[in-house]
């Protein structure tokens, strides 16, 4: 039944934002002269305050690690900065052993380098395509697969010599 | 005599770690809590800490000064948590008995011996908080946090979530509402 009670406090809805900015401070003068005003004659308004005022504070959690918990943080804490120290010194050496003035010779020799990738590897990729003769070795290749239609032809050939032949020798007997 | 601030970041500019360290130990309890606030996880919350401490050192040079090392190193511990939140809210969710465990992780203090149905309701009372905030929509619980947890005004918040004011208040009057209503039992 309190809980109901409790939990059915509702403010006047047009204070209601105004309440909880005044809760935490970040109200104006004048608004929250006119808050004060308000909440002296509403008596939900002064309980949604009074309600705000026990139940935000406890969800503050409050944790408080051991001793033991703070030596194993610093000591971690120790690992992994000396392990970024270290990275970060590898690469600041890399970059050190480059004076300022090899920048305008690194610029041209990547563009000459891109250039000649270009040019090399357009060719390396027109390479790569067939010949003009493996092209024509590769047109005849389906015709070999008639081949046997080809030499049945032939016999054909052979045999109307025959027949022609026979037919010569016939008539001349 | 304790270096400041200042001039432990000058020698951490010029690769010192020792110098860093020195900044970490000042700042590690704070920025932890910090972290927990969004993790509600002892180890994730150490994690975040340390990841902030890290983007820190590697980016030292680009400091320029103009306010303290550690509002400095504030943006980037809640630009951490923040991504933090992003990332944990495309992951899958966790499993209701995964977060019991973890609110029981929450309590344990190898100094402190408490009796059972002390530990029973601590527990239960800080797993109804925790759940809570966790049903909350990523926006509202960032602003409240921000707000309640951390005391940042509306408009570092707005500045910090890259958005208007107007929408930080609307935000954080929504998770208000929503955790008066959740928890009002505790009223």
């Amino acid at each position: 039944m309190t809980q109901q009670n409790k939990s059915s406090v509702t403010a006047c809805e047009t204070f209601e934002q105004e309440l909880v900015l005044y809760y935490y401070g970040e109200l104006g003068n004048t608004e929250r002269n006119q808050v004060d005003t308000h909440i002296a004659g509403c008596e939900p308004c002064r309980l949604y305050l009074k309600q705000m005022a026990s139940v935000l504070p406890i969800t503050v959690a409050a944790d408080d690690p051991p001793q033991a918990f703070w030596d194993d943080y610093s000591r971690e804490m120790r690992h992994k900065l000396a392990a970024l120290h270290e990275s970060q010194s590898w690469w600041r050496s890399l970059l050190s052993s480059f004076s300022p003035w090899m920048a305008p010779v690194l610029a041209t020799t990547a563009v000459v380098l891109l250039a000649l990738t270009f040019n090399f590897g357009n060719k390396a990729w027109r390479a790569n395509e067939l010949p003009q003769d493996e092209e024509s070795f590769m047109e005849i290749l389906p015709m070999t697969e008639n081949l046997e239609f080809f030499s049945n032809m032939e016999v054909l050939d052979a045999m109307d010599m025959l027949e022609s032949m026979g037919g010569q020798a016939n008539s001349a007997a | 005599m304790k270096a400041a601030d200042e001039e432990l970041v000058a020698l951490a500019k010029n690769g010192d770690t020792k110098a860093f360290e020195e900044l970490v130990d000042r700042y590690k309890q704070k920025a932890y809590h910090i972290a927990f606030d969004f993790a509600r996880d002892r180890e994730e919350a150490k994690d975040l800490s340390q990841d902030a401490f890290l983007k820190a050192y590697m980016n030292i040079k680009k400091f320029d000064g103009r306010s303290g090392f550690y509002t400095w190193f504030y943006r980037i511990l809640v630009n951490v948590c923040l991504d933090y939140r992003r990332r944990k809210q495309r992951a899958p969710v966790e499993s209701y008995e995964e977060k019991l465990e973890s609110g029981a992780r929450l309590n344990q203090d190898p100094n402190a011996v408490p009796l059972p149905e002390q530990l029973v309701t601590a527990g239960q009372v800080s797993r109804k908080i925790g759940a809570a905030l966790e049903a909350l929509p990523p926006k509202q619980r960032t602003a409240f946090i921000l707000r309640n947890h951390e005391g940042l005004s509306i408009r570092e918040i707005a500045q910090m979530m890259q958005t208007a004011e107007g929408t930080v208040k609307v935000h954080l009057h929504r998770a208000v509402a929503a955790l008066r209503q959740s928890l009002a039992e505790f009223a």
